[in-house]
């Protein structure tokens, strides 16, 4: 208490929220109790918070929800570049994860394929369920995804480590089912580079690239919970 | 296959197990699954942007760029606290982001504005009384995010001088403003 006479602005507010410390609130309800001034004020703050508290938000419309979704769906779908439909896998069961690993080998190899045939008839840009558009031709987004794809490699490199450090305690079906989930991935990697040494300007197949490394990165993160 | 959309009741009703389930599945990848968590939490998000920009417009890009946001860092959240909790914590930070690229100035934000607090619009009929949401609006916007997020959405002085990036007492003095702003503008 700085005035002995009033509380303090700060006071007040603090005695009507409730959050005033327990000593500092005995010394205030004192005051409260003789002063007729700081009490009524103290009370018109708690009238204002009961009115905020039973006031109910301006309604959110189901069409206002509606009217959002696609333009969110079209901004991670164009991060996503990879679908991968029922791309579920639940840590440590292994019939979950096997699809996973065939869906992305086929995913990533059809879409090399369609890639590489569709810069054959130079298509101006390659838009498919399986493939974000790519940017038209920008340097800057091409350093970009060469930079994530960096970043995504020296991740998977650091979770790859530890993974060969948790392998020896894995249940061995568990270790062989990612083991085979990683191969999947790797040959894809692979793949995806011999094409990018083709075409290294083309930005499409480095987010491809970037893409299968964050896929990467996501199964051994997995690996690591299911540990 | 994808998973089957559920509708905001059906998340509402799910067990936590489920819940869980859900949130594994879009960290996998799977955007129905995303899709499901959008529709529980769109509601409550939108409804924070309303309130702490005064745009519906504006709170409707601010609710895309939040969910953008979950779906890129969803992989980092690791269940040590309840989703609606995380997700809740981000948006307020995609807000604060935004208010801050506004006005291209923090201080200004959170200090500006003086001649701002407790008047109403030209549009406001000088004779009705306004409600709560509509009085919110008429404060300066560092009043108002910092009346919402400790009377409306429960954050401390210290959390919210940890989000906004000003000091605790600037917020406890910035909420006292706003209040009183607020009584004058609904006795009016």
């Amino acid at each position: 208490m700085t005035n002995p006479l009033h509380l303090t602005e700060e006071e007040r507010h603090m005695a009507a929220d409730g959050s005033m410390g327990p000593e500092d609130l005995v010394v205030a309800q004192r005051h409260l109790r003789s002063c007729a001034e700081c009490s009524a004020d103290v009370e018109r703050i708690r009238g204002l918070l009961d009115r905020v508290g039973q006031s109910a938000p301006s309604p959110v419309s189901t069409s206002d929800v509606n009217e959002l979704w696609p333009a969110i769906r079209a901004r991670i779908e164009q991060q996503k570049v990879v679908a991968m439909p029922g791309s579920a896998p639940v840590p440590a069961r292994r019939r979950a994860i096997r699809p996973w690993g065939f869906a992305f080998g086929g995913t990533a190899a059809a879409a090399i394929a369609f890639l590489l045939f569709a810069r054959r008839n130079e298509a101006p840009t390659v838009a498919t369920d399986a493939v974000a558009v790519a940017d038209s031709g920008g340097g800057a987004a091409l350093i970009a995804v060469v930079d994530s794809t960096r970043a995504f490699e020296q991740e998977a490199q650091a979770l790859l480590n530890h993974f060969e450090l948790q392998r020896a305690t894995m249940r061995p079906e568990l270790a062989r089912a990612f083991e085979h989930d990683l191969r999947v991935i790797d040959v894809a990697i692979a793949e995806l580079e011999g094409a990018i040494a083709s075409d290294p300007t083309n930005p499409a197949l480095r987010r491809l690239l970037a893409s299968s490394y964050r896929q990467k990165v996501d199964l051994l993160k997995r690996v690591d919970n299911a540990s | 296959m994808s998973t089957p959309l559920l509708r905001v009741s059906q998340v509402a009703s799910l067990s936590l197990d489920d819940a869980d389930d859900i949130v594994r599945r879009a960290q996998a990848g799977d955007v129905s699954a995303f899709e499901s968590l959008y529709r529980a939490h769109a509601g409550h998000v939108l409804t924070l942007c309303r309130r702490m920009l005064r745009d519906d417009a504006e709170a409707g890009e601010a609710t895309q760029d939040v969910f953008v946001r979950v779906w890129e860092r969803l992989t980092t959240f690791r269940g040590q606290s309840a989703f609606g909790t995380w997700l809740h914590r981000l948006a307020v930070n995609v807000v604060l982001e935004r208010l801050r690229k506004t006005r291209r100035d923090a201080d200004r934000l959170i200090a500006g504005d003086e001649d701002m607090f407790g008047a109403r619009s030209q549009t406001d009929d000088a004779d009705t009384v306004m409600d709560v949401e509509t009085a919110l609006r008429s404060l300066p916007e560092g009043a108002r995010s910092v009346f919402v997020l400790h009377d409306m959405e429960g954050y401390s002085h210290e959390e919210i001088a940890q989000m906004t990036g000003i000091a605790a007492g600037t917020a406890r003095a910035q909420l006292c403003r706003a209040r009183r702003a607020l009584m004058k503008l609904l006795s009016a």
